[in-house]
């Protein structure tokens, strides 16, 4: 926090609105944010070594020293690299990390030392060592994404490698045999010795970076009318291309992979970026009518997506409790078991809702922290998109933009989608909670997201760089 | 661009809206409901998160309580009188419930809307929640006695015991019974084979005989032939009716005949009194009343008396006791004398005897009388109604004149017991049922009774399956609990 210039420097530059206030770096307030977020997180995690034996859990105080040194590491990394940045951005993304891991050990406990239930697919007991190797890496992105990406600008430089990058790891599952990429009959991962990637959850950043540059290279000849249907300004039909292409490649991957989140999610991403560079109307509309149309059809034409309707319609009908919508209702009754204050951690039985520590992590939160808690959990995530979407209304530079307020809306987005899948809000489709899910991938991917809203929201607050003044005072010059 | 932003961040914001309300909708709202909702174990585990009151007797007697044991289902459900009190209280396990643990268990849980302020008061006062008690109308003493004398008679039968004038049940005994402790194991594995040894026990103890199984009423039918007789047809005890010692039924070859061949009465000339005919329990003086007042009138009265009422519930639901429409009169004689198709609940049994002790009014038959919260508020209690009213005081007199009969006259078929409880009168109808393809069953013994001391009074019907003699298997064990409450008033 040195740079902060002084008004009498302004003056010197010739501002004649001056003096004006410039932004702080606030990096104190993060330091004091994150110190709050780990007393959050530790609070939590020994609540739960008292819900399931009454005493601290082993191992709590490494695992504690472990989660404080990777967050002071980021902190000073962000004190170096992207000294202007929001300061809650960091502190929000720690507390739902930290929150992860203390579900993942609670999840990892069931069963052991005498507690009570078993996993459908139970944890390692390594699985919260585990987790904070993957948020070590997740940081570790985290640092490099910041120390590569000094100017959001660069990025653009990459626009179809980005592209390219992206389609090829949406791609890469539904070519795979099934045999290495099959999971819940979803093709979404790769399965490689011990380890498993979901390439969707990078192939989104790509492609919301290729978008972003594409969009801003694009946007003029996109938002020129071409008829008028309806009182809606349609697009010129050479304009509608990339939006026909982008819904054909999510209806491919709805046919390949199984995947109905994930590709709601990218033309989700797509159509809001699209909107925040055209203004536009019209596009939102198309693009809704398109996802809707093909998810229409699709739930005809494919028997596992009409199945998600009929459970999403009718869980409790018949059988269905206890076959096909099995998942769903243990989670819904987790959390109707769960009320307004939660079994309080170690005191639910989340472990009878099958594979809660993935997709259905927010039901475990949901039975074990109440209908507050989650509620707490939701607004951790809302001001993080709010922190984004501010950063995107600030910024200057068009590309930063529109690739704030659409990764920014993709999380909002992707909460949606798999929360109120959970929740039966809408139908459920299996996508990773950002954060809270155990497993690598997500958890690695948001770090990047962060560190992208990061370094705009650097550059958003970055004060203008000091005029060279070395000319001296302006000389008076006497004109007689 | 930033028009766009604002709409795009006004999307998000109702993105974030509509997944708190909903969450608010869920864990709030539709919580309550969701417990209900099948394949919800945990709702049941939560049921032994905290302890479910207790079930007791009405002189105070726990015969349900839960025990703090400690692991994942805290409490443990006891029944200290298993076998003995199994019709009444049934069992709550793991996945299903019976009896009162399953008719009054939103009390039991605590869970009941009439809770709901105590609830919230403990929550907020942070006491233990605790379930309310459900007190049973039941005397221990006469339930003991009817569980007693079932068991020591070796034989499957149940026993019904009312209070004729509130209804109250005051015991429900069935043999072969069952230890609801054995399904109240909280070990899913042992709980199944505990279970799969029940149903597949071929003397069916889970079977509650008292109220879910039904038998002939045999000549006990004959209460309810004289109430229309007396009401419908103008008769009065000392009307003599034909009575010959052989009935050729209708167009059968069918001959009806009394007990053993006897001759009814000593009137002669096959002609008896309908008193005399009820004492001795005469079966053709009773198919002639029978078929001279027609299946129709029949079955009203039978209506009257409880019968062909398929949602009679005290608080459990009591299977239906027939008495179907027989237009043929070889049929309509044969169903006059409970025989046929009639069926009865031992429970319906004791409902005869109560509406004569009542005067004529038949009350509603209940089990519970009232629950307790846990702060000792009653929070229910049992309204004593009349179900019906099958015949006038006067005929209601008349009946019990004869029921007199049938055990302080000589002649009575239960004659054995005219001073079985000193100085009490018992009023009483015999039934020997006969049952199985062409009768080839071993008779049912059927005993109907009801009897006063001072101001306590009860009903009691008792079946015995395959007990012969209804006077022999039957009347000892209603007289035995009929002398455990009368006495200990």
């Amino acid at each position: 926090m040195s740079s902060v210039a002084t008004s009498e420097d302004a003056t010197l530059g010739g501002m004649p609105d001056s003096p004006m206030a410039m932004p702080r770096g606030r990096r104190r307030t993060e330091a004091v944010m994150l110190v709050f977020a780990v007393a959050l997180v530790a609070f939590a995690y020994a609540n739960v070594g008292f819900g399931l034996k009454g005493s601290l859990p082993s191992g709590m105080a490494e695992y504690m020293i472990a989660f404080v040194v990777l967050l002071a590491g980021a902190h000073l990394a962000v004190r170096r690299l992207a000294p202007w940045a929001d300061p809650l951005l960091l502190p929000l993304a720690a507390t739902l990390n930290g929150l992860g891991i203390v579900m993942t050990y609670r999840l990892q406990e069931v069963g052991r030392d005498g507690n009570p239930g078993s996993m459908s697919v139970p944890l390692s007991s390594s699985a919260t060592l585990v987790q904070i190797v993957y948020t070590a890496i997740g940081l570790g992105c985290f640092v490099a994404v910041l120390a590569l990406v000094r100017e959001p600008r660069v990025l653009q430089r990459y626009t179809y490698i980005f592209g390219l990058v992206g389609i090829v790891l949406l791609a890469l599952p539904a070519l795979l045999p099934a045999g290495i990429s099959e999971v819940q009959g979803a093709k979404i991962q790769i399965r490689l010795g011990g380890f498993t990637i979901q390439p969707e959850e990078f192939a989104k950043l790509a492609l919301g970076v290729s978008f972003a540059s594409y969009l801003v290279t694009k946007r003029d000849v996109l938002s020129l009318a071409g008829r008028r249907v309806l009182g809606i300004d349609l697009p010129r039909a050479r304009d509608l291309g990339p939006v026909i292409i982008v819904w054909a490649v999510s209806l491919l991957l709805l046919v390949f992979e199984s995947d109905i989140g994930t590709s709601a999610l990218f033309m989700g991403l797509f159509v809001a970026m699209l909107y925040i560079a055209t203004q536009r109307t019209s596009w939102l509309l198309i693009g809704f009518v398109l996802f809707v149309a093909g998810a229409y059809s699709a739930s005809k034409l494919f028997a596992h997506v009409g199945e998600r309707f009929q459970i999403w319609l009718h869980p409790f009908a018949g059988q269905n409790p206890f076959n096909n919508a099995f998942q769903l209702v243990q989670g819904i009754y987790g959390m109707a078991s769960g009320g307004i204050l939660g079994k309080g951690l170690g005191g639910g039985q989340p472990y009878l809702t099958p594979l809660v520590q993935s997709d259905f992590v927010v039901t475990a939160f949901g039975e074990e922290l109440g209908m507050t808690g989650l509620m707490a959990i939701l607004l951790l995530y809302g001001l993080i998109v709010q922190r984004g979407l501010a950063t995107s209304l600030s910024v200057k530079d068009p590309f930063s933009k529109i690739l704030a307020g659409g990764l920014a809306f993709m999380l909002a987005l992707q909460i949606f989608v798999i929360v109120g899948g959970v929740t039966r809000l809408i139908p459920l489709t299996g996508i990773t909670t950002p954060f809270l899910s155990q497993g690598g991938s997500s958890l690695v991917a948001s770090w990047i997201l962060i560190a992208l809203l990061m370094r705009l929201s650097d550059t958003a607050r970055k004060p203008p760089p000091q005029p060279i003044q070395d000319e001296g005072m302006t000389q008076v010059v006497n004109l007689s | 661009m930033n028009r766009a932003l604002r709409r795009i961040s006004i999307a998000a914001l109702v993105m974030f809206v509509l997944l708190l309300a909903n969450v608010n909708y869920l864990q709030a709202f539709e919580a309550g409901s969701l417990t209900d909702k099948p394949g919800n174990s945990r709702a049941f585990a939560a049921q032994f998160q905290y302890q479910r009151g207790e079930i007791t007797t009405a002189d105070g007697k726990v015969i349900a309580e839960s025990k703090n044991v400690g692991g994942v289902y805290k409490y443990q459900r006891v029944y200290p009188l298993g076998q003995e009190y199994a019709p009444a209280t049934g069992y709550d396990a793991l996945y299903s419930a019976s009896g009162v643990e399953s008719a009054e268990n939103s009390y039991l849980t605590g869970n009941s809307s009439n809770l709901a302020v105590r609830n919230v008061i403990d929550m907020i006062t942070n006491k233990p929640r605790k379930g309310a008690t459900v007190q049973l109308t039941l005397d221990s003493n006469a339930q003991n006695a009817a569980w007693s004398a079932l068991q020591s008679s070796g034989k499957a039968g149940a026993v019904v015991a009312l209070n004729p004038q509130t209804g109250a049940i005051l015991a429900i005994a069935s043999y072969p019974s069952y230890d609801p402790n054995q399904l109240a194991v909280l070990d899913g594995n042992q709980l199944n084979a505990n279970d799969k040894k029940l149903l597949t026990d071929p003397n069916q103890p889970l079977l509650n005989r008292a109220t879910d199984a039904t038998f002939p009423p045999g000549s006990t039918f004959k209460i309810v032939t004289s109430s229309a007789a007396f009401t419908q047809g103008n008769d009065n005890p000392n009307t003599v009716v034909d009575a010959p010692t052989s009935l050729q039924l209708p167009q059968t070859s069918t001959r009806l005949i009394n007990n053993n061949g006897e001759q009814c009465g000593t009137m002669g000339n096959g002609k008896a009194t309908i008193i005399t005919a009820f004492t001795e329990s005469c079966n053709t003086a009773f198919a002639n009343i029978g078929m001279q007042l027609g299946s129709a009138t029949l079955k009203s009265m039978a209506e009257k008396y409880g019968m062909n009422d398929p949602n009679l519930k005290i608080p459990s639901s009591v299977v239906q006791s027939n008495f179907p429409l027989e237009p043929a009169q070889s049929f309509t004689a044969m169903s006059a004398i409970g025989q046929k198709d009639d069926t009865v609940t031992p429970l319906q049994e004791a409902m005869f005897s109560a509406t004569i002790a009542n005067n004529g009014t038949l009350m509603k038959p209940y089990l519970v009388q009232q629950v307790q919260a846990a702060d000792l508020s009653i929070v229910d209690s049992a309204s004593p109604a009349a179900l019906s009213q099958p015949v006038s005081p006067a005929a209601a007199s008349e009946i019990k004149t004869m029921m007199l009969s049938v055990v302080s006259s000589p002649d009575g078929t239960a004659a054995a017991f005219k001073n079985a409880i000193p100085g009490v009168q018992i009023a009483g109808k015999t039934g020997t049922a006969q049952n199985g393809v062409n009768n080839s069953g071993l008779n049912d013994a059927v005993f109907t009774c009801f009897a006063a001391n001072g101001n306590r009074s009860m009903a009691v019907g008792v079946i015995i399956q395959g007990g012969g003699y209804g006077a022999a298997a039957a009347a000892p064990i209603a007289v035995a609990v009929l002398k455990a409450y009368l006495e200990n008033g």
